[in-house]
């Protein structure tokens, strides 16, 4: 029995790499995501509407490549969650910000 | 997740190549092989002639204009594809009216003798298109659900890349340490310099491999973004194509195409004997367009190398050039670099070359992970674990099996009744029944002699190809090279070397095992009774763990 316990329970390190994979995918992601918004918004005063959207857009895998390393860089997975929502919520504010502006 | 940065790299470098490492190297392959799929696809329909014309271009064009004028599927669009380096059969293609039950109408080539002037009936097969097609369409699986299968597997790639170089910071003083036959420094220095080798090259596929899918895989900010009618105008400005000539119903006899070509040829724009394909719309409209293209030389697929003219009145229609944005000239370029159409033959090699060391620095990578882990596993009391077992397993029946399952690919292309139903499908079949067999079959022997086995069942299919192509058609290797075919015996010659490296590794793998063997009875003076291949690990590895 304690053996089950202690397999399932959340002390077991399995459960923070579980969490910190799941945190890298979608985490990385939603980052990805929130980046290329950012960044097209960034971009369209010089580089016109379309293009922004386009290098927005194929930079995202290297956003979401450089997200997961620091998923699995930081000490624990609860610092690397907190992280990714604090990034995306950076981004997040900084594209309406630049909506206000653009509009 | 580690102590330190680079220890964390590490990690992440190692499982993630773990977790699609087998997956990676179906696709480098099976894309690798893609690069000479015109060339597969010749030798696996065989009933083509084996052709060494002296026609004219021009002469070409008749025989190609006179057979699609009595069985081409009417005044639309179609293409003549002329012999090439590549293929040396005049091709005709046109998309057949779409049948009932079908989603879109197909395009289909059919290849023509050139002396006879009627269509070559071809054995049924996908052809090298259908191993290529493969790396990004995988065969069983919906075409939405391989897209995304592929994506994950490729951002791995991408991030095991990253994180590789990452975890070298002497990456090329490291490149000229090479340690050959020692166990475990020997398989990371192999990894190592195979990686960087083709750094660059590894880096471009992968990275423009996502490229393609762009808006797949970034669905979600590009719906935020754009709505439908945004989303088409964006991609036309990234993929800007030249427009469609449509037929608008006024009929007017065009003038015959070898007396435009010869047109065409009087201006100074063209150069001698490049025609690559012509192409033909609306024909026998009054909108009619005939297109001639030479050999694409061209990464950025600007139509610099077409000239088209009106098909009635025979007068040069000056195009536009495509207009690209810096994002877009960068995105296409990736492309066009991805796909190597632009190469010529020692390019072609080139690409075929990286690729395969591509697909020897996921295998090595593969392997390194074992080797790494087996004198800890060894010295487990009850044996290595499953995790363990299963990684030995899937490296023998993916590295060395997959490569024997293509070649079964071409066994059935030469070996199933070529009046099967359904036979290109079964082709496909047999190749991933052999797949299955051959992944299933380490599990049930002691792995060094999977090993071997498998390695010297790769030595025979490979070596016995020609031979196979010798017993099955009347055109071997004496044949096709005396009548100077290259693609045909280039496909030949090409099984056969493959063939002799399995061979090679058969025997360094044998030597390698012999030579641990005669360790193990010189230090102890007599040889061990030797229970199972695992005991005798055991032995060997308290032995050197000095060493190691």
């Amino acid at each position: 029995m304690s053996f089950l316990v202690n397999k399932f329970s959340f002390t077991n390190p399995r459960w923070h790499v579980f969490s910190r994979i799941i945190a890298a995918i979608f985490g990385g992601y939603a980052s990805a995501t929130a980046s290329s918004l950012f960044i097209s918004l960034l971009l369209q005063p010089i580089a016109g509407k379309y293009q922004a959207i386009h290098i927005g857009l194929m930079l995202t895998f290297f956003v979401y490549a450089c997200a997961v390393m620091w998923v699995f860089t930081v000490t624990s997975a609860s610092r690397a969650w907190l992280g990714l929502f604090k990034f995306n919520a950076f981004l997040l504010i900084g594209t309406w910000l630049l909506l206000q502006v653009n509009s | 997740m580690k102590d330190n940065f680079r220890q964390s790299m590490k990690w992440l470098h190692t499982w993630v190549g773990l977790a699609v490492g087998w997956v990676l190297f179906f696709m480098f392959l099976t894309g690798t092989l893609g690069y000479f799929y015109q060339e597969i696809t010749r030798w696996m329909e065989p009933e083509r002639p084996l052709v060494a014309h002296h026609y004219s271009n021009e002469k070409l064009i008749d025989i190609a204009q006179n057979y699609y004028d009595k069985h081409g599927a009417g005044d639309i669009e179609w293409d003549i594809i002329l012999p090439t380096v590549r293929d040396n059969n005049l091709r005709v293609g046109w998309r057949e009216p779409r049948k009932e039950g079908e989603k879109r109408s197909r395009y289909k080539v059919k290849v023509i003798d050139i002396d006879t002037a009627s269509k070559v009936q071809t054995r049924e097969t996908q052809g090298g298109r259908l191993l290529y097609r493969m790396h990004y369409r995988l065969h069983y699986l919906s075409t939405s659900l391989s897209y995304w299968i592929v994506g994950f597997c490729t951002m791995l790639m991408l991030l095991a890349l990253i994180t590789g170089v990452v975890i070298h910071k002497k990456i090329f003083s490291d490149f000229f340490t090479f340690r050959a036959k020692k166990g475990l420094p020997g398989w990371l220095d192999i990894h190592n310099v195979l990686s960087v080798i083709a750094l660059p090259f590894h880096f471009m596929i992968t990275y423009s491999g996502l490229l393609f899918f762009l808006f797949t895989y970034m669905v979600l900010s590009t719906d935020l973004q754009t709505n439908e009618e945004q989303y088409k105008e964006m991609r036309k400005e990234i993929y800007p194509r030249a427009a469609h000539i449509k037929s608008i119903g006024e009929a007017q006899d065009m003038l015959p195409i070898s007396t435009l070509y010869q047109q065409v040829k009087n201006t100074n724009t063209w150069k001698a004997d490049e025609l690559s394909y012509v192409s033909v719309s609306a024909q026998n409209d009054i909108n009619a367009q005939v297109a001639f293209v030479r050999h694409e030389t061209d990464i950025t697929y600007n139509p610099q190398d077409t000239v088209v003219v009106n098909g009635i009145t025979g007068e040069i229609i000056t195009q536009a050039a495509l207009e690209y944005t810096t994002a877009g000239m960068i995105h296409n370029g990736l492309f066009s670099l991805h796909e190597g159409q632009f190469a010529g033959t020692i390019a072609r090699w080139l690409y075929f070359f990286t690729g395969l060391i591509g697909t020897a620095m996921i295998a090595s990578g593969l392997v390194l992970w074992t080797t790494k882990r087996k004198p800890q596993q060894l010295k487990k009391p009850k044996g290595p674990d499953f995790g363990y077992r299963l990684v030995e397993q899937l490296n023998i029946g993916t590295l060395i099996g997959l490569p024997i399952a293509i070649a079964m690919y071409f066994y059935a292309n030469r070996l199933l009744p070529l009046t099967m139903a359904d036979r290109a499908n079964w082709e496909a079949h047999v190749m991933f029944i052999s797949w299955a067999l051959l992944l299933v079959y380490p599990a049930f022997r002691p792995k060094t002699k999977a090993w071997s086995e498998q390695l010297n069942l790769a030595t025979v299919v490979f070596i016995f190809m020609p031979i196979l192509n010798a017993l099955t058609t009347n055109k071997h290797l004496g044949i096709t090279l005396s009548h100077g075919d290259w693609q045909y015996a280039g496909f030949d010659l090409t099984m056969l070397v493959i063939g002799l490296t399995f061979a090679f590794a058969g025997v360094k793998f044998k030597k390698a095992q012999r030579n641990k063997r005669s360790q193990r009875v010189n230090s102890k003076g007599r040889p061990l009774n030797i229970n199972t291949a695992v005991e005798s690990e055991l032995v060997l590895n308290k032995e050197n763990r000095g060493a190691l």
